[in-house]
């Protein structure tokens, strides 16, 4: 039965050679139970050190784990009912595909015969029933990693987690084996947790993103949350391919109110927050797809380095005014060359504002709310 | 033009090729015929002869006859069988304990790890002079301890002794040699891959369970070489016994290479006898060899 | 649920309690076999190092090293043939180590670079060579150094320590030069480098650590060797430092004192090799070890 997964104040510290290094720092959260959950974060950030905590494989310096109302903390890995999938597969070489994918069920003492069923009806769904008698080492990668998923699927566990099992894959087989595990959530009555440091995989698959930031945790939320409500420039930055276009701004006093300035746009903005921040220098979160040559209140000027195309869009690399670099995602730019100057505007709605210390302060809808005003 | 050059550069290349080719098979080459391939063959063909060094008469088999029927033979047959069997057994258990053991990563590990090169690079020599004083009836150290505790009554001398020369001799043996053992068992150990265990604790394995499925079937190829390649190696054993007990007291620890050296450099020379004896040898490691060709084909490492 | 998380905490306390005791065996085993290999050691320097008149003081041995002193070494050097028979060892020693070296390094270049038939045969002999029984091989190059009249001669005992020891280094460097990707050579090619400059600029550079290994491993077989020396040596000149030594206990001049010391002279490269290239060695191992 799928449990939530609780975690109080956990942090984890290791000491290596009289150094203490903070892998995860007082990380909070609950992930309901049944969920699809995706841990993601550049490496070192602690996603890894959080999975094996979870799964009981490393000890929290302080703080606690529970599944549903089980305090799990101190609970060894065998008997918390979870199953994992590691990034270097983990099939025993010595043991067939049959063997593998039983052997949790062998070690709980389930009898042979049901042993069986379980097998090659997990192959079955897996795709896998002609290499149940055939070793690891005979199977393709894609193959290797559907048998780890059927051996996590037949233990039928309470919490499945996965770290980055397909990293070692390529796009095409990538693209099928996420269906796979998608399928396999559905199938499954547990609560899956997904470990990935590829943000696109994130974004895909789960119901929710937990994004880490040098162990601490930057923002947990639905994945349409973190693109459109990133709580920070890290997870505006960290979100999105590519990454957000960062310019940098002030506060001013303007007619009607406080306005964000910037090179070339000047936004009207809520008195509410930006009152007392006149004068501060803050930066204009704008994603690339938002900013286009035809429409938009606001402008900004980019000179262009460097012009990809990706399917029927084009995504260019260029330079604003004042060196800031900023990229434009847009199906109508195509015929622009390196070093063409590119007027492209966008909407106030569409942008975020972060301050000094990159803590958003206002996401677009609100600066919209602010107070129409005619723009040149 | 170019069709030229390239023909002259693929000639000189070839020239190159062909003296590189010549410089490391000839060697290579000369080196196994001269000093493996004909030494053999010199030593079969002696085995036909009566007094080979001497008169060389013909004698077909009757040098094998000989040794075969010699009830030294047998003795030394089963001391070799014995000494190598247990050594090799000895030497597989502590090795594989304390492979166990290193692999846990405690602190000084690795200095352990030094320390046990250490004997396997010993002479045997130094050893056997190590051995020799720690079991002396008069000075040694392993008398002096078993008398202080009332173990035995009077001093022992282990190397002299019908019943102790033998287990003295693995026991010298086990300590110079057991690092083989545990140095490829703990090299197959640490590359076993880590996850393997971590995902048998995961799916409710105990410790013991994941040492029973993950560990011993791992090690069973090592384990298999070990009693085989080393098993042949103490078979084959002759400094260490020459200088422990020179096969005394009364033979006991007389193996096949003591009795191949006795024929053919103490009393009168027997090379005829001793290139029999030698024969046989071949013979057996032969029938070994190939059993280990056939069951771990270790040359596909090389050539596949 | 209170319950509940109360077992949980026992199952902590026992977890830890068994990691302890599992600790505990571990360091224990592993302090055991320290003192097993050690003792030994200990003893050999100790009788070296002291005053025969310390060790052997009233009856017991004493080897609670309370003096030192090198005179043991002195005797050694002035009234045994060790002096000679350390050079002799010495140089068979250095001879072969560079011979079995050179002639691995060659023959695992070519044995891996050039497509040739019957390579599993190749293997397979160098493999048999491999395990085969030194002194069963020492017979018949015993007779034939006799006829040819080499007993008692450097290149006689240089060329059957080599015999022992070329085997194993010739597959070490067998497998060692599959390791070393083609494309190096054929990069320094394509730059204009030929065969021999790209052997000699690339190839042996990139194959040093298996060099290594290869020379650590040829110079302890030469260095312990006892059956060869005897066999092949008659003459106490001649005598290597492991056959001179092996009859001093015979001997009513020379007691313990000097024998351990020479069995420290003995232990020197040895240890050398232990502190200093254990990292070479321990790829060797890798490979299959040595007799």
């Amino acid at each position: 039965m799928a449990r939530s997964i609780r975690l109080e104040d956990v942090r984890k510290e290791y000491h290596t050679a009289g150094t203490t290094h903070l892998a995860v720092d007082d990380l909070s959260l609950e992930i309901p139970e049944g969920s699809f959950t995706t841990i993601v974060g550049p490496s070192g950030c602690g996603k890894t050190t959080t999975l094996r905590m979870i799964a009981g494989l490393e000890t929290p310096t302080s703080g606690s784990i529970h599944f549903g109302d089980r305090d799990v903390t101190d609970v060894r890995p065998q008997d918390r009912n979870a199953a994992m999938v590691f990034q270097s597969i983990a099939l025993y070489p010595h043991m067939t595909v049959r063997e593998n994918i039983a052997y949790g069920l062998k070690v709980a003492g389930v009898p042979k015969a049901e042993r069986r069923a379980a097998v090659d009806e997990a192959a079955t769904t897996l795709q896998i029933g002609e290499q149940l008698e055939k070793m690891p080492a005979e199977l393709s990668g894609g193959q290797q990693q559907r048998v780890a998923l059927g051996s996590a699927f037949v233990q039928d566990p309470d919490v499945l987690l996965l770290d980055e099992p397909m990293s070692d894959l390529d796009a095409k087989l990538k693209a099928e084996l996420r269906v796979e595990v998608q399928r396999l959530h559905k199938e499954m009555d547990a609560t899956m947790v997904y470990v990935t440091h590829d943000q696109t995989e994130a974004m895909t698959m789960s119901d929710y993103v937990l994004l880490l930031e040098g162990g601490r945790l930057a923002q947990f939320a639905p994945p349409g949350d973190l693109f459109d409500r990133p709580v920070s420039q890290y997870v505006a930055e960290f979100i999105g391919t590519p990454s957000t276009n960062a310019l940098p701004a002030t506060v001013e006093i303007g007619e009607g109110g406080p306005v964000v300035v910037g090179e070339w746009f000047e936004i009207p903005a809520p008195p509410d927050p930006f009152e007392d921040r006149i004068g501060d220098a803050v930066t204009l979160g704008i994603r690339p797809q938002y900013l286009s040559p035809d429409g938009g209140d606001h402008r900004v000027r980019v000179v262009v380095d460097v012009v990809e195309q990706l399917g029927t869009e084009f995504v260019i690399h260029g330079t604003g005014l004042d060196g800031t670099h900023i990229n434009v995602v847009d199906e109508s730019v195509g015929d622009a060359t390196a070093s063409d100057e590119l007027d492209v505007g966008f909407d106030a709605a569409d942008a975020f504002v972060f301050d000094d210390d990159g803590r958003t302060i206002c996401h677009g809808d609100r600066l919209v709310a602010a107070r129409s005003r005619p723009n040149q | 033009m170019s069709a030229v050059g390239t023909l002259e550069s693929r000639l000189g290349e070839l020239d190159e090729k062909r003296l590189l080719l010549v410089a490391t098979f000839v060697p290579f080459t000369l080196f196994f015929v001269l000093v493996w391939g004909f030494p053999i063959g010199y030593a079969l063909g002696m085995s036909l002869f009566e007094d080979p060094t001497g008169t060389a008469a013909f004698a077909g088999l009757a040098n094998y006859a000989d040794v075969v029927t010699d009830d030294l033979f047998v003795t030394a047959l089963v001391n070799s069988v014995v000494y190598a069997l247990s050594s090799t057994l000895l030497s597989l258990v502590l090795g594989l304990g304390l492979a166990l053991v290193v692999n846990r990563e405690i602190r000084g590990g690795h200095a352990l790890r030094t320390m046990m090169i250490f004997p396997y690079l010993l002479p045997t020599l130094v050893v056997i002079f190590m051995w020799t004083f720690l079991l002396d009836p008069n000075v040694g150290a392993v008398n002096e301890f078993l008398l202080d505790n009332g173990v035995i009554d009077e001093p022992f001398a282990f190397f002299s002794s019908t019943t102790w020369a033998m287990p003295a001799v693995v026991v010298a043996s086990v300590w110079k040699y057991g690092s083989f053992a545990f140095f490829i068992l703990l090299a197959r150990l640490q590359a076993i891959d880590p996850n393997l265990y971590e995902r048998a604790r995961v799916e409710g394995a105990s410790t013991w369970q994941a040492f029973r499925d993950i560990t011993v079937p791992q090690l069973r190829g090592a384990i298999l070489i070990i009693i085989l390649v080393r098993g042949i190696w103490m078979f084959n054993k002759f400094d260490i016994i020459y200088l422990a007990t020179g096969g005394g007291p009364l033979d006991v620890t007389t193996t096949l290479p003591i009795m191949v050296y006795e024929m053919a450099f103490q009393g009168t020379p027997d090379f005829g006898g001793a290139t029999a004896l030698a024969g046989i040898m071949f013979l057996l490691l032969a029938v070994v060899a190939v059993v280990y060709f056939v069951a771990f084909k270790p040359e596909r490492e090389v050539a596949t | 649920m209170i319950d509940l998380g109360g077992g949980a905490a026992g199952k902590y306390v026992s977890q830890h309690t068994q990691e302890r005791i599992r600790r505990t065996a571990v360091v224990l085993t592993a302090l055991l076999v320290a003192i097993f290999v050690s003792i030994p050691v200990y003893v050999m320097i100790a009788i070296a190092f002291q005053p025969s008149t310390t060790t052997f003081r009233g009856g017991t041995v004493s080897l609670l090293f309370d003096s030192f002193t090198l005179d043991n070494f002195v005797l050694l050097f002035t009234d045994t043939g060790t002096p000679r028979y350390l050079f002799n060892s010495l140089l068979v020693t250095a001879s072969s180590t560079l011979l079995a070296t050179a002639l691995s390094v060659a023959a695992g270049y070519g044995l891996t670079r050039f497509e040739f038939r019957g390579k599993t045969m190749a293997a397979r002999a160098v493999l048999f060579a491999y395990m085969f029984s030194p002194i069963v091989l020492a017979i018949p190059l015993y007779v034939i150094f006799f006829t040819l009249g080499l007993l008692d001669s450097y290149f006689a005992l240089t060329m059957a320590l080599t015999g022992i020891s070329a085997p194993f280094g010739i597959w070490l460097m067998w497998q060692y030069f599959q390791t070393v990707p083609e494309a190096l050579e054929e990069s320094a090619w394509i730059r204009g480098a030929g065969r021999v400059r790209t052997l000699w600029d690339v190839v042996l550079p990139v194959a040093r650590p298996g060099t290594i290994a290869t020379a650590i491993f040829a110079f302890s077989v030469a260095w312990n060797d006892f059956t060869m020396a005897r066999v092949v040596m008659s003459q106490d000149e001649m005598y290597t430092i492991t056959v001179g030594a092996s009859l001093f206990l015979d001997r009513a001049s020379i007691g313990w004192s000097e024998t351990m010391a020479a069995a420290v002279l003995m232990s020197l490269p040895p240890f050398a090799i232990a502190l200093f290239l254990q990292n070479y060695l321990l790829q060797g191992f890798n490979v299959g070890g040595l007799e």
